[in-house]
């Protein structure tokens, strides 16, 4: 299965001082795939996506990426080479509307941001990107809206927006219903539904439900370590999990 | 180039080092707790030596100078943080460094209006006018002697006040993480008052004892503020004994670079390339020690923060 | 795409129609332009200087602003590049070079290649770390202008034979004031311009979010080492129309009170701002030579003013004038 992984990381190691918060992790996605990471806070889950990203170094391991090797690439070449990734932390322009929010993640992708004469407002590429991506995560109502102005669920779809406009192979969602209320997480659900058939997702969240329903696979993190990795019912169903992360909640 | 012109050297840059951790320190407290940038803080050592200068002649009592030199300073510097560094806390540091730059300017204009353009003479106190005889070869001026050790006093008591006294574990707590420090319940605004008095009475005493053997004169703050920048950088913004060592370090590599440099490149270079290179490698020193400090360890020697 | 059309925009994104206030440039160029012609009738023929100086004070602010307003680098070095440019029209003089342009042009590229040097390592460093290392790059630059003898070391160096504009030479009396103007107008249209480039959007992004602009792809280094080459290069050529200008370089050029002084005026006229450049130096240097005809006291009411901007219109004087330009 391996050699037709999309994505596969192997052996990933990251030390702070004496902790080792990510101790020999292996994680694979497959194309078309939703993986999602679960795991108790503190589990290094953050660390995790931060070392894929490449906002942290690797201490050891590899990542690759359609056969591309990404360990080496600074967090900008990750992206180009398809690895594109949302934020915990909700993470757009906010003193800018919406539509300049789309614009900037438009123009990153398609050609040279080393242009100094010409108008940017003239390209309509660029708007059509735009608008293309406001459609897909629902915001095409509200491109005026200066960013930072919007509620926090418009605000996380904005942040998904940003990400998608790489175009990526791979999707790394760090917790997009976080701080969500049941309305906006359903609404979330529903669009990472429909991005299955754009992009294989790798998606971390503590939201329960949603991972059950989302998810093809589902991996737990805990201390820095995969625990054990399967499908939903393999982890409903797995004493350790039970244990150390769903402890004694019971879900149907 | 002999031995003891070598030594003489290093005493002069000890010295010169004591007093910009004396400078420093206030400065890298300020940073470090209320992440505050205050160029005004060599506004303060200019005020200390105006003070002591002209009180020193007037009385004849250099000691009496200096003591009212700091305490002039600490009402300035309450002042100054009263009207505007308290309103900066909260701010970016480039408002910082325009509003307390504003000040200094405010400053210049009026220690030009109250004693006039031109440098002052800072006369040596008649008891250390003359040499000490350290060494059989090596007379060394008694002033710069007692520069030496009340310098190392302060540092020292400095050192104790910081590391064992209650007040010194609130400064430190406050440099290391301000808001947890603040969540544990302490004062941080109460220290940091007490923090920049404090600043402003080593930099007064500072000014005051440099007076001397510099020139007191307008932009002296300006001139020595940009070492103590540099000071509290490569020893970690917010770590006093950070300060301390960089200071140490800053002073003897520029004061090294200016003895000994020249002598060393006209041994091996043409005389006019030596003249000319010589004076520039010295004034450069210490921005090189800076860089190649920051190459290795980017937060300064002693980062204070976690 | 048709639905382009149909869709709720924010005004301004599609067509912009020409207002009034994208007509105050010319109208300021055309004032400023006719100024040497007009002055003598009024007795101001002193003030053709100032106002030329003016002109490249406002060359290398805006240089700044570039940097500082639309990228967001907090560097107090700037004089520095200043200084470069100065110091390499001095070199060409003393080589025995008569053009002007040749001069100048020199100046630019040398200082853009400081610049990228100089960048190239500062960039790595944020916040105050940034800022100090930029300081320390200008204090290395005056220390080795002071020690350069050859180019007259403290005492600084003039330049006793003028260089040639080639053939707008004896023109007019006041051509090098024009030349001034038509170079300040270029730099003030190019920034403008390049503000509301593809460029100049990723620069802003990088200003206001730097971790996700490198999420989404983008290059931030190289993109910022470009804008603080380019600001060099720019600040390199103010330097040496100042050499021009007053037929004499010294080291005082770069000290870092320059420095400052010009994050100053930046700061005061409005970061960020089109016009926060211009308008900045134009309040500084005003202010300061009126104040100079009443008192030799003429800092501390820069100094409180300077105060009081920090307090009271923390975005600068261009903000008042925001509401009714709002073409971006």
């Amino acid at each position: 299965m391996s050699a037709t992984s999309l994505f596969e990381a192997k052996g990933l190691v990251k030390r702070f001082g004496g902790l080792l918060a990510t101790d020999h992790v292996d994680i694979t996605v497959e194309p078309g795939e939703i993986h999602a990471l679960i795991g108790p806070n503190g589990a290094g889950k953050s660390t995790l996506v931060n070392l894929i990203s490449g906002l942290l170094p690797l201490d050891e391991g590899s990542l690759s990426l359609d056969g591309v090797e990404l360990a080496a690439l600074a967090p900008h070449q990750r992206v180009r080479a398809g690895l594109s990734r949302c934020f915990q932390v909700t993470s757009v322009f906010k003193s800018d509307t919406v539509l300049d929010n789309l614009l900037l993640a438009a123009q990153a992708h398609a050609g040279s941001s080393f242009r100094f004469l010409s108008r940017r407002a003239a390209e309509d590429v660029l708007m059509e990107t735009a608008l293309r991506l406001a459609e897909t995560v629902g915001l095409a109502d509200v491109l005026g809206r200066i960013a930072g102005t919007l509620p926090h669920g418009a605000q996380r779809k904005l942040d998904v927006a940003l990400a998608l406009a790489a175009r990526p192979r791979l999707l790394l969602l760090d917790e997009p219903m976080a701080g969500m209320g049941p309305e906006d997480s359903l609404q979330m659900v529903a669009l990472i539904e429909q991005l299955r058939a754009q992009t294989a997702i790798l998606l971390i969240e503590h939201d329960m439900d949603a991972v059950f329903q989302l998810a093809d696979r589902i991996s737990v993190l805990v201390y820095g370590r995969v625990l054990t990795s399967g499908d939903a019912s393999h982890i409903k169903g797995h004493p350790e999990v039970q244990a150390v992360y769903l402890g004694t909640e019971a879900h149907a | 180039m002999d031995a003891i012109f070598i030594f003489e050297q290093l005493l002069n840059g000890l010295g010169y080092g004591l007093m910009l951790f004396l400078l420093a320190a206030g400065l890298t407290l300020v940073f470090g707790i209320m992440d505050t940038m205050n160029l005004a803080h060599g506004s303060l050592y200019m005020a200390g030596a105006y003070i002591a200068a002209k009180v020193h002649e007037s009385s004849g009592s250099f000691l009496g100078a200096v003591l009212v030199a700091i305490v002039a300073t600490i009402l300035i510097a309450a002042l100054i943080e009263w009207l505007v560094v308290r309103r900066l806390y909260s701010r970016d540091h480039l408002a910082q460094v325009l509003a307390t730059f504003g000040v200094i300017l405010i400053a210049d204009d009026l220690v030009k209006a109250i004693w006039g353009p031109s440098p002052i003479m800072a006369p040596t106190p008649a008891a250390l006018t003359g040499p000490v005889q350290l060494l059989a070869e090596l007379p060394y001026p008694a002033y710069r002697l007692v520069l030496l050790g009340v310098g190392l006093a302060v540092a020292l008591g400095l050192y104790l006040l910081v590391n064992h006294t209650r007040m010194g574990m609130l400064v430190r707590a406050g440099a290391s993480n301000r808001s947890m420090a603040e969540f544990m319940g302490v004062r941080v605004g109460r220290v940091f008052s007490f923090v920049f008095a404090l600043g402003a009475a080593l930099a007064a005493l500072a000014g005051a004892l440099m007076g001397p053997i510099g020139a007191v004169q307008i932009g002296m703050g300006e001139a020595i503020l940009i070492p103590a920048l540099v000071v509290i950088v490569i020893g970690g913004i917010g770590s006093v004994r950070g300060a301390f060592v960089a200071a140490l370090l800053v002073g003897l590599v520029d004061t090294a670079g200016r003895a000994f440099l020249p002598p060393m490149l006209r041994a091996v270079l043409p005389p006019s390339l030596a003249a000319d290179l010589g004076p520039a490698l010295a004034g450069i020193a210490m921005y090189v020690l800076m860089a190649a400090v920051l190459t290795l360890k980017p937060a300064g020697l002693f980062p204070a923060r976690a | 795409m048709s639905s382009v059309a149909t869709l709720p925009l924010p005004a301004g994104a599609g067509a912009r129609p020409r207002s009034a206030a994208s007509l105050l440039p010319w109208v300021v160029l055309a004032v400023l332009a006719a100024f040497p012609l007009i002055a003598p009738a009024f007795g101001l023929e002193y003030y053709i200087g100032f106002v030329r100086r003016l002109l490249i004070v406002m060359i290398a602010a805006t240089s700044l602003n570039f940097i500082l307003g639309y990228g967001g680098m907090v560097a107090l070095g700037h004089a520095g590049f200043v200084g470069v440019g100065a110091y390499t029209v001095v070199a060409m003089v003393e080589a025995g070079v008569g053009s002007a342009w040749a001069a100048w042009g020199m100046a630019i590229v040398i200082s853009a290649v400081f610049a990228a040097a100089i960048g190239a390592v500062s960039l790595r460093a944020r916040g105050v770390y940034f800022l100090m290392i930029t300081l320390a790059f200008a204090q290395m630059l005056y220390y080795l202008a002071v020690s350069l003898r050859t180019y007259g070391g403290d005492d600084g160096y003039g330049i006793y034979t003028p260089l040639s504009l080639g053939g707008l030479d004896g023109l007019h009396a006041d051509i090098f004031y024009w030349v001034v103007l038509a170079l300040a107008a270029l730099v003030f249209a190019f920034s403008s311009r390049v503000a509301v480039s593809r460029f100049g959007h990723a620069l802003m992004g990088i200003r206001d979010n730097e971790t996700r602009m490198a999420a989404m792809g983008y290059p931030v280094y190289r993109i910022k080492l470009v804008a603080f080459t380019g600001a060099g290069a720019v600040a390199g050529l103010a330097g040496a129309l100042l050499a021009s200008h007053n037929n004499f370089v010294s080291p005082s050029l770069m000290h870092w009170t320059e420095s400052a002084t010009l994050l100053v005026m930046v700061a005061i006229g409005g970061m960020g701002k089109r016009w926060g450049g211009p308008l900045g130096v134009a309040i500084w240097l005003t202010l300061a030579e009126v104040l100079k005809l009443y008192t030799e006291y003429w800092h501390w009411p820069i100094g409180l003013m300077l105060i009081l901007v920090v307090f009271f219109a923390p975005k600068g004087v261009a903000t008042l004038f925001e509401r009714k330009e709002k073409t971006q």
